[in-house]
């Protein structure tokens, strides 16, 4: 069976080894935003360092949903892979609709539901809201993701572990799974850091993040540019730091790969 | 022949409007009842926009609204999207280093919103607690400077008036006339909340406001409200959309 | 050598693929220690009979017997059935992602619940066996097709199966590797085990099958020791096989 290749989506490109060396991609961008900040903050201290400092707490935050999200939506995203190539039609059924609806509401609009519509039956907090909006929009992005991936391994690693008298359940955590990881990071990475850029749609719910804090200050002392140029930054060095952890990931991944 | 058409009909455009006669384009964030505020028919509405009809008719200008976001009003101003405010623009000090203000033309004051249960009767009692407002707006500003208090801001007084209402906050912090929107006017709001308390962080005025240093439409605008004025005409708005 | 009780029993099995009918009425008997070798030409229904005996396949009717339980009956727990059979397929199908040793210890500790020790222990006997011990560290990506396939036999081995079964072990090989695996499964049908062997390789057939079944069309044609398959065997298409790989 010919590997499948994984559809890649709106994440920051993971830099490959082909673009190492001085003047990468990644090089580039992060030097070059990590110096203009700097350079801002020592020369120009009012109002860019005020504004660093307002964000700290929103940075927080930004980590915090980030963080939870992505470990539930890959705990999501697994489950609804596994229900979609389950044999059973029930499971099946109940996974594939819930990729169809998620796919077809807009995150933003989900936010909303989650937080406002059904904030008159379940009263949430806005974090928990945030937190399981992200869950549920990535969980299925990431559920066709671990599905490809685990469609990608060759058949007969199923019917070998299934010979030795594994069940599906432990040649799948045992067999397919460590062997998709492979397929499966480059694309599951990518939508870390498309997750990480969408939590700042949480700020619609007044969850204070990054951007929410950034937002206020510039509300209040008119320093949009410059808010938003920090802002901006910011996010370019978090999205580009997270992109090389996950591509120093992969390279772990690729241990058993031909010499 | 083609050409004298065109000549005919410019001849007649230029007959109907009065040759001074210009469009200001107005900026509202109509989410702040009932100053202004959208209505089913999708037209924005309320005491500011008849306000700011009256004072074009009076300085002879015409008028278009725009409804633009709250947090960033005051930057499409400073790009010249629009030629100016009036939005419940609390005239202050740091907002006037910004940006210049009309004559003041309304008076308010902080009015501090609570479920129908609660016994508060100050701001600084809901010490603890968290209490929301419109992102950039002068009550939201007043929830950020009491100690101990934790202030969350919101797009629009509207969502923070819904988690008051779903009780996920303890109270909102907003001009006086549209918390008596919210909490006297609106049904279901209405059964469930209540102004606790008008704040004494004092008078505010609202004002319209221009882009600093426009003083041709700044004083376009000032004329128009010096007539409105003399006339009573805000009298009569006042009577219209906010009672008593 | 032969018992009177067979370990495996295949009665009137018949198996469809849709329209295609791959198994037709076979019936056939392996007693404990007996080397069975199928022949016959591609797309005859070899694999998928092999398949059958460890419900790789299901099938559509009859009835099939190893070691005393109903194969296809879902009282029967069919993954200890399979613990006892081994199964080496024509294209290895090692576990990229562990080394040689790592092939042969997980299912031994997973399943038979032995501690990884006494599972490393009988994992490095068994490569000693195959003649690959100096690879136990190794990732499969790195061996040889012949090394591969017997580190696929070896980790078969490794859960001390009753029956081994083997899908065309050495059609996948450069031909100077097929020797190094033929001398394993040689050794190993010395040693006394049940064996169904589906293979081409006429000498080995010859060297150490009691019982050579040629299948045509989803049937057995025809089933006999390999003296009498390589002499005077009647079936004319048996023989036209055997001419053309002779
Ligand atoms: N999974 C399958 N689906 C459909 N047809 C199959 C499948 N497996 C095998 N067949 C068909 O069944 C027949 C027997 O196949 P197989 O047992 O693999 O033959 P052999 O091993 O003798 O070459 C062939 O015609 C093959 O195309
Ligand atoms: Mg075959």
């Amino acid at each position: 069976m010919e590997k499948k290749t994984i559809d890649v989506s709106d994440g920051a490109a993971i830099p490959r080894k082909k673009d190492a060396g001085l003047f990468s991609a990644w090089r580039i961008s992060f030097a070059g935003a990590l110096i203009i900040l700097l350079c801002l903050v020592v020369f120009e201290p009012d109002p860019y360092l005020k504004i660093l400092k307002f964000l700290p707490d929103g940075i927080l935050i930004t980590f915090e949903v980030t963080i939870f999200a992505i470990i539930f939506a890959v705990l999501l995203g697994l489950l609804t892979g596994l229900g979609r190539i389950s044999k059973n039609p029930f499971i099946n059924a109940v996974a594939s609709t819930y990729v169809e609806v998620v796919r077809g509401i807009p995150l933003l609009v989900q936010l909303f539901y989650i937080y406002y519509a059904l904030g008159r039956f379940v009263r949430l907090p806005d974090m928990v809201a945030a937190i399981i909006a992200m869950s549920l929009c990535y969980g299925a992005y990431m559920g066709e993701v671990f599905r490809a991936g685990i469609e990608s391994i060759d058949k007969g690693q199923m019917e070998a572990a299934r010979s030795l008298g594994f069940n599906r359940t432990q040649t799948m955590f045992y067999v397919i799974l460590p062997q998709a990881w492979r397929t499966i990071l480059p694309p599951v990475g990518n939508e870390f850091i498309a997750l990480l850029k969408d939590t700042s749609l949480v700020s619609i719910l007044a969850v204070a993040d990054m951007l929410r804090r950034g937002r206020e200050f510039a509300s209040e002392t008119f320093t949009y540019f410059e808010t938003y140029t920090v802002i901006a930054l910011v996010y370019l060095l978090i999205t580009l730091l997270l992109s090389k952890m996950v591509s120093i990931l992969e390279e772990k991944l690729n241990y058993y790969d031909q010499s | 022949m083609m050409k004298r058409c065109v000549w005919v009909v410019l001849a007649a455009i230029l007959l109907a409007t009065p040759a001074w006669a210009r469009t200001l384009v107005v900026a509202q964030d109509a989410t702040w009842p009932p100053m202004e505020f959208m209505n089913e028919q999708k037209e924005i509405i309320g005491f500011d926009t008849d306000y700011v009809r009256a004072v074009a008719k009076e300085a002879g200008f015409d008028v278009v609204f725009k409804n633009v976001a709250w947090d960033g009003i005051f930057a499409g101003l400073d790009a010249g999207q629009y030629d100016a405010v009036c939005s419940s623009v609390t005239i202050t000090d740091e907002r006037k280093k910004a940006m210049d203000f009309g004559i003041p033309y309304f008076k308010v004051r902080q009015a501090l919103v609570v479920s129908k249960d609660s016994t508060v009767k100050t701001l600084e009692e809901l010490k603890g607690k968290t209490v929301g407002g419109q992102i950039g707006t002068t009550g939201y500003f007043a929830i950020k400077k009491t100690e101990g208090i934790t202030a969350k801001s919101y797009d629009e007084i509207g969502l923070a008036m819904e988690d008051l209402f779903s009780g996920r906050i303890d109270g909102v912090v907003c001009d006086d006339p549209t918390a008596a929107q919210y909490a006297l006017q609106k049904a279901d709001y209405a059964a469930r909340l209540k102004i606790a308390a008008v704040l004494d962080t004092g008078d505010e005025y609202y004002g319209i406001a221009v882009k600093k240093g426009n003083k041709e439409v700044l004083d376009l605008i000032n004329k128009g409200i010096e007539a409105v004025q003399a006339k009573g005409i805000d009298k009569e708005l006042r009577a219209k959309w906010i009672g008593q | 050598m032969t018992s009177p009780e067979p370990i495996i029993t295949i009665e009137n099995v018949n198996k469809y693929f849709g329209q295609l009918k791959a198994l037709s009425e076979v019936s056939l008997q392996v007693r404990p220690g007996e080397k069975v070798v199928i022949i016959g030409p591609s797309g005859s229904g070899k694999s998928t009979l092999l398949r059958t005996i460890n419900r790789l396949e299901e099938i559509d009717s009859g009835r099939i017997i190893v070691d005393g339980l109903d194969v296809m009956d879902d009282k029967n727990d069919i993954n200890r059935i399979r613990m006892e059979v081994g199964m080496v397929f024509q294209r290895f199908n090692l576990f990229p992602h562990k080394t040689v040793l790592g092939n042969l210890t997980l299912a031994p500790m997973k399943l038979r619940k032995i501690e990884r020790a006494a599972a490393e222990a009988n994992g490095r006997r068994l490569l000693q066996k195959v003649g690959i011990e100096e690879k136990a560290a190794v990732y499969p990506a790195r061996l040889s097709g012949g090394q591969q396939q017997r580190v696929a036999i070896a980790r078969a081995l490794a859960m001390n199966p009753k029956i081994m079964l083997f899908d065309e072990p050495t059609s996948a090989l450069d031909p100077e590797m097929i020797g190094e695996v033929l001398d394993v499964m040689v050794n190993l049908a010395r040693e006394g085990m049940t064996m169904v062997v589906v293979t081409h390789e006429m000498g080995f057939a010859r060297e150490v099958a009691d019982m050579v079944v040629f299948m045509d069309q989803g049937q057995i044609l025809e089933t006999g020791p390999p003296e009498h398959f390589f002499q005077d065997c009647r079936h004319p298409r048996a023989r036209k096989f055997l001419s053309q790989i002779l």
